[in-house]
């Protein structure tokens, strides 16, 4: 279940304890999920370049804490474009304002019609206890490359020149038949796998794991409609100067 | 705003820990949505501060942020003890807008709220990790206590080795049925009340300072 800095585009595997202690490059604690398959975006230009000026001064001048309040603050109404980087291959060209953001949500909205169907039987479908371990979620992904989403796992994905090979990905897992698919049942438990604290199966509806979100010392104090997150992060993961709570 | 919350609660404790001589206890009034834990909020903070804590409603997750009454001072039997109530967000394993829409309210105001239970679900779930000391674990006592949200949430309070007490509430109701919520939880002492109509709020006093004071 990768992740990715909104502020300068670093990218973290689940479980990574770099990112929960905020992006170890810009000091960011935003964060965007990118599903298995998803294409990341090449390494972003300099944050600078598309941050407003006094966001990035601020981030850098006052630090961690100060960020993370502001962000905590003004957190319902992110800039979409404030800290993105660039998408290279410009898929998804419906919407200016939006097309350089790929989350959940945008992704099923905008290729819905491409989208493996045995993907979208998975994430409709619901997660019985058996289906949904109660602790110790694995963070490597090696039985990825059975199911045809080797992409996002892929050290060498973030190079635009994966692309190819994603796309010809979809185009196999649609023509083939859902129903009977041999694989179905396979992607399926990956998928309830990467299903840690909250699942969004669709905007409005949500699947919670009690015990992940128990188990974890952060917490996820806000979700954005995009499918991003805001997490606060336990002072002793920051330092021993920040007291904010 | 939890954590602006947060920053007044430290500075509040740590004054009020200046002049008192131990902090009050912070009881989490817990339990599934709709179970009445905002309607008992209430009812604790008026009957001992005069204030109410927040909004009630049949509307489910209608408390989507965790809030706190502080300092509720009960006196029982010659004693009193001090507490302050944290009435959470109703834990669930599941939130859809579709829900809200049954009850009028429109689709977008409707993802927005659903949006707000799953984090309120996700703020309960934290605070119950560090910051009780004590747990009331609210049942709709005319709904069927043997549901996995109460299994796991009971569970993971008696591993925190929290005193907890199961208030089995809406005894005001026909089909209430108290004996299957302490037939669902034999370990843990039940107390049946009616936070809407105040029954049995005696009862649940003593209970209260008996255990948490």
């Amino acid at each position: 279940m990768p992740h990715q800095c909104t502020g300068c585009g670093e990218r973290f595997e689940d479980g990574s304890k770099e990112m929960l202690s905020g992006c170890p490059e810009c000091g960011g604690n935003k964060f965007q999920f990118r599903p298995q398959g998803a294409d990341f975006p090449a390494e972003p230009e300099p944050p600078a370049a598309d941050d407003p000026p006094e966001e990035s001064s601020v981030a850098e001048t006052v630090g961690r804490a100060t960020t993370r309040v502001r962000d905590f603050v003004a957190g319902d109404e992110p800039d979409p474009n404030a800290a993105w980087p660039d998408e290279p291959d410009g898929a998804a060209g419906d919407d200016g304002d939006d097309g350089e953001i790929i989350d959940a949500d945008a992704r099923r909205e905008t290729t819905g019609d491409a989208e493996d169907p045995a993907q979208a039987n998975a994430r409709s479908g619901l997660a019985g206890p058996e289906d949904v371990p109660d602790h110790g979620r694995s963070t490597t992904n090696e039985d990825d490359a059975t199911a045809g989403e080797p992409a996002a796992d892929d050290p060498a994905a973030d190079s635009p020149t994966d692309d190819p090979p994603a796309a010809d990905d979809d185009d196999r897992v649609v023509s083939e038949p859902s129903d009977d698919d041999p694989d179905l049942a396979e992607l399926r438990e990956q998928l309830n796998d990467q299903f840690e604290s909250i699942k969004i199966v669709e905007p409005g509806q949500y699947e919670l794991n009690l015990m992940e979100l128990y188990d974890r010392e952060e917490y996820i104090i806000a979700l954005q409609e995009n499918g991003r997150y805001v997490i606060q992060v336990p002072d002793q993961w920051i330092g021993a100067d920040v007291d904010d709570r | 705003m939890g954590l602006l919350t947060d920053l007044r609660s430290s500075i509040s404790r740590a004054t009020s820990s200046l002049f008192a001589g131990s902090e009050p206890k912070r009881i989490g009034i817990y339990g599934p949505p709709n179970a009445g834990k905002t309607t008992l909020a209430n009812r604790i903070a008026r009957d001992w501060t005069g204030d109410a804590v927040g909004p009630e409603s049949h509307v489910p997750h209608e408390t989507r942020r965790a809030r706190r009454k502080e300092n509720v001072e009960i006196k029982r039997n010659g004693k009193s003890v001090t507490i302050d109530v944290v009435d959470t967000p109703g834990v669930t394993t599941k939130v859809d807008y579709k829900e809200f829409l049954e009850h009028d309210i429109e689709e977008e105001d409707a993802v927005r709220r659903s949006r707000e239970a799953t984090e309120g679900v996700a703020e309960a779930m934290h605070w119950l990790r560090e910051d009780v000391d004590g747990v009331i674990y609210v049942l709709d006592a005319t709904e069927d206590p043997f549901t996995q949200v109460n299994t796991m949430l009971v569970g993971i309070i008696e591993s925190q080795d929290l005193p907890v007490l199961i208030f089995a509430n809406k005894i005001d109701l026909e089909e209430a049925s108290v004996q299957r919520v302490s037939n669902a939880f034999p370990q843990h002492e039940t107390v049946p009340l009616s936070a809407l109509e105040g029954d049995n709020m005696d009862e649940v006093y003593d209970t209260i300072a008996e255990h948490f004071g």
